[in-house]
């Protein structure tokens, strides 16, 4: 009898919606000061590059988390919602993969994340483009280059030994701290046992005085992730999209 | 016909009609030669400063934009692409007119084509070159492009077919290579014509790209061949190239780009574009070289203005068509960004593109006295062009402002990419007018076949052209 | 054994070449003996000459296959030498696979077709030929290959129909 794979078909899209994901996050907007800690530590784990005033100012800020701010209604009635951190959602069906024409960035099957893998990017920044939360980030210039950057000449004694350090001309973007992933995942393996929810976390997290970042494994019905996530009033961004985002916000709850 | 009467019908018809008005094969020939050897100082002037700009423009600036990082250009986020896709595309839909007018009026066998069919195909050519020069420029790391390439590059990896770019250089490639093949087949016997008639370091150059060819029945029927299975079979190649140049948009997750007619509409305004360019090239060849006022003439602009009033309809009804459906949806970041178009700080540019590529057209090109005027011509076209270029920036630019992310909203502010767009500009008239004087632009064996082909017949009292077919 | 001279005769019009051909018939020259250069495309049927073979189709096709299977293997195949999943996609889907074969394809048959011209004519080709330049003018050359012994008979016949000159074809550089 013959079979027939469906890999090869193009029916593999139907097999990927149903999948859960691996790792998640949580991010509860009710308790979000919008302090920035997160954007701070995350610059510092991910070796991210400063660009200077100018530059931030002109949109080119390479953070790869960010906190968004709206205000309802026209001035005096005005009113501020909540802040937003933004940040790669991590997509299980991610708009921005099939769109690179060498494969730069890719759907990780062991970890179900959007990885992206920088000495394979030429930077169409066509992912860039195609990004619905407009979460990545390119690098303009060589902003890690002291020769061109003179601030970083006293700052790159602080960069994080885990992370590449990335040159002009690539694009960048949220990994889920992948490095932190594999270290607590190779630690666990040495001692023979899986991974413990809540024994790491995320730099965002970690950093988060209003404890409104969690991280976690989706895919365990008992990590405080899923639990809050099982709460009810969560939602994901631009799902109408159908782009299976991994971070999940809650709003209004009590 | 034309409401003065001519005493002489005849007369009247040699006037109009350069396939009516024969000359001895060897005179036209040695016009066409003599029109490559006369060179005023100012062409060599004209030549210089072009020189200068592009080398600013795709040497210097380049060298810098490499060196330093995309940065130099005004792109950020939202805006990822800036005027350097602007330019591919345009340069992509300039190409255009070439093979539209070489191989769709051969097909279609429209007989004011044939004396500037090379014309037209050396801008396919050539603008194709920009547009080549425009993307990668637009690359954050081009010294990796060849990993575009397909062969498995890095560890048995092949590029990734998902990609609409992936889809785009192959196509773009098959479009350069075949329009280039299809610019050489016919220019094979002229070639040889100017072998035969000139001396020195041009009989050798001559020499060498007539490849030995004489004339016999055996070359000439492989060739007529060859040339029949390129008009049909580069039509849907030229198609595909504008319709796949469109994906790379349509196939995005983003208000306003996701439209399913964005293809035919990318290929009509390609087309507009690129009528623009041949009549202002036809233009400028007319009135610079020496006895191109006998092979072009005020009937070869009437025929290319008649298709451009065509296209410019065309391209407004495809644009409407895209327009209310986006409209009609009723989508709140697509209101969003038609309001943007609209009314936003580049709404000038909206409302230009409009009357650039409408209303000008429209109100010019339906009289017969005007759109055979030269002149005019030319500025009709340049309006077009510019309104076409203002289109691809509206598309690009201006509408990747507008995403589902309203935090990182922010207007484009060009930089580098100015300079070198204007470099490219530069080289591409630049490579014009230096081939203008290697190659033959006028085709003259196709003029000679149609000069055969064509006579008068009497209808009772009326004389009109007919045309035999010689295939 | 008898020896055979090339003639090259050149003709002002197409009217005098077609009566000089078919007097070239009558003279017991074979068709494939003679051969017409001319600057314009003239048909076979306006010279009355059988018609030319051209493999220019056949290659074309010949390159259209290989250029779809080429397409083929780049959309089914090589995917598979290093599985990638992008985008919620399967590895090798067909849509995108339309896109690359059409394109392989074109490049294929465009490609052959052209090169099928170099072949079938020869191309490039740089050694001495017969040829006489005037034909580029507009002129009409018959080129004949007889016997020695019917030179005189023929070029007598050929100058009575009108031929401008008749001459001895020499190979010469082009």
């Amino acid at each position: 009898m013959t079979t027939i794979d469906l890999n090869m078909v193009g029916a593999k899209g139907a097999l990927v919606e149903a999948a859960e994901g691996k790792w998640g996050m949580v991010i509860d907007q009710d308790l979000c000061t919008g302090c920035q800690a997160c954007v701070t530590a995350c610059a510092m784990e991910n070796n991210i590059a400063f660009v200077g005033e100018e530059d931030a100012g002109y949109g080119r800020s390479m953070h790869w988390i960010r906190i968004e701010r709206f205000w309802e209604g026209h001035y005096p009635h005005v009113k501020m919602t909540h802040y937003q951190p933004m940040l790669c959602q991590q997509c299980g069906k991610a708009p921005c993969e099939p769109v690179c024409p060498a494969f730069a960035t890719v759907h990780s099957q062991s970890e179900q994340v959007n990885v992206q893998v920088y000495n394979r990017c030429v930077g169409t920044r066509y992912c860039g483009n195609n990004c619905p939360y407009q979460v990545r980030s390119f690098n303009w210039f060589d902003y890690n280059d002291e020769r061109i950057n003179k601030a970083i000449a006293t700052l790159k004694h602080q960069f994080n030994p885990d992370v590449t350090v990335r040159r002009r001309g690539i694009m960048e973007k949220c990994s889920f701290c992948i490095q932190r992933i594999h270290k607590a995942q190779d630690k666990a393996k040495s001692e023979g046992r899986e991974v413990a929810d809540g024994e790491f976390t995320t730099a965002c997290a970690q950093a988060c005085p209003a404890d409104a970042i969690v991280f976690g494994r989706v895919d365990n019905p008992e990590s405080l992730v899923s639990q809050l996530m099982a709460e009810g009033h969560g939602v994901q961004h631009l799902s109408e999209l159908g782009t299976l985002p991994r971070v999940t916000y809650l709003v209004g709850g009590q | 016909m034309s409401d003065k009467k001519h005493h002489n019908p005849e007369e009247h018809f040699r006037e109009q009609h350069l396939m009516l008005d024969p000359m001895p094969r060897g005179q036209m020939n040695d016009m066409v030669m003599e029109s490559m050897h006369t060179t005023s100082w100012k062409f060599w002037v004209v030549a210089a400063i072009l020189a200068v700009i592009s080398f600013i423009g795709l040497g210097v600036d380049w060298y810098r934009l490499i060196m330093e990082g995309q940065g130099l250009a005004g792109v950020m986020r939202p805006d990822y692409w800036g005027i350097f896709l602007v330019n591919t595309v345009f340069w992509i839909g300039i190409s255009h007119a070439g093979t539209f007018i070489s191989a769709i009026l051969r097909v279609f066998k429209a007989e004011f084509r044939r004396p500037f069919t090379r014309a037209a195909e050396l801008m396919t050519t050539f603008g194709l070159v920009q547009a080549g020069f425009s993307i990668f420029m637009h690359m954050g790391r081009v010294w990796l492009s060849y990993w575009l390439m397909p062969y498995p590059n890095q560890r048995q990896l092949w590029p990734n077919f998902h990609s609409p770019l992936s889809w785009d250089l192959l196509a773009i490639t098959t479009y350069l290579l075949s329009s280039t093949m299809y610019l050489f087949l016919p220019l094979i016997p002229d070639m040889a014509m100017a072998r035969d008639r000139s001396t020195g370091w041009r009989k050798t150059f001559y020499k060498v790209l007539a490849l030995g060819f004489r004339g016999t029945e055996g070359e000439w029927a492989h060739l007529r061949t060859a040339m029949n299975i390129f008009a049909f079979a580069i039509i849907p190649v030229m198609f595909s190239v504008h319709t796949i140049v469109s994906w790379d948009f349509a196939m995005a997750t983003r208000p306003g780009w996701s439209s399913t007619i964005f293809g035919p509409y990318f290929v009509i305004g390609a087309l507009h574009s690129g009528m623009g360019a041949v009549v202002m090239v036809l233009a400028v060849v007319r009135g610079t070289m020496k006895h191109m006022k006998y092979f072009i003439r005020p009937e070869h602009f009437e025929g290319i203005a008649r298709l451009m009033l065509i296209i410019s309809m065309a391209w407004a009804y495809f644009f409407f068509n895209d327009y209310i459906v986006q409209w009609y949806g009723g989508d709140k970041w697509t209101k969003t960004l038609l309001h943007w178009h609209e009314a936003g700080p580049m709404g000038w540019m909206w409302f230009a593109m409009l009357i650039f590529n409408i209303a000008i057209p429209w109100s010019i090109l339906w009289n017969k006295k005007w759109r055979s005027t030269p002149w005019l011509l030319f500025i009709v076209g340049l309006l077009i062009n510019v309104g076409m270029w203002f289109e691809r920036y509206i598309i690009v630019p201006i509408s990747v402002t507008i995403n589902r992310m309203p935090f990182t909203w922010r207007l484009y502010q060009p930089g580098i990419e100015v300079p070198m767009g204007i470099g490219t500009v530069a080289f591409f008239i630049l490579l014009y007018m230096l081939a203008s004087r290697l190659v033959p632009l006028i085709p003259v064996w196709e003029v000679q076949e149609g000069q055969m082909a064509h006579s008068l017949t009497k209808f009772g009292r009326e004389t009109v052209m007919t045309v035999s077919e010689l295939e | 054994m008898t020896i055979e001279k090339s003639l090259l005769a050149v003709f002002s019009d197409l009217e005098p070449a077609a009566d000089a051909i078919e007097q070239l018939r009558h003279l017991g020259v074979h068709d494939d003996c003679m051969n017409v250069i001319s600057g314009v495309p003239v048909t076979e049927a306006m010279l009355g000459r059988p018609n030319q073979w051209t493999n220019v189709p056949r290659l074309a096709m010949g390159g259209a296959i290989l250029g779809f299977i080429a397409g083929l293997f780049l959309a089914f195949s090589s995917p598979t030498s290093y599985e990638i999943q992008v985008g919620g996609q399967g590895f090798a889907p067909v849509p995108v696979a339309i896109v690359v074969v059409f394109e392989l394809t074109m490049l294929g048959m465009l490609l052959s077709t052209f090169l099928g011209v170099f072949l079938d004519s020869y191309f490039p080709n740089y050694r001495p030929m017969h040829y006489v330049p005037e034909v580029s003018d507009g002129k009409i050359a018959v080129l004949i290959e007889c016997p020695q012994a019917d030179e005189q008979k023929i070029t007598d016949a050929l100058k009575k129909l009108g031929a401008e000159s008749v001459q001895m074809a020499e190979a010469q550089h082009l």
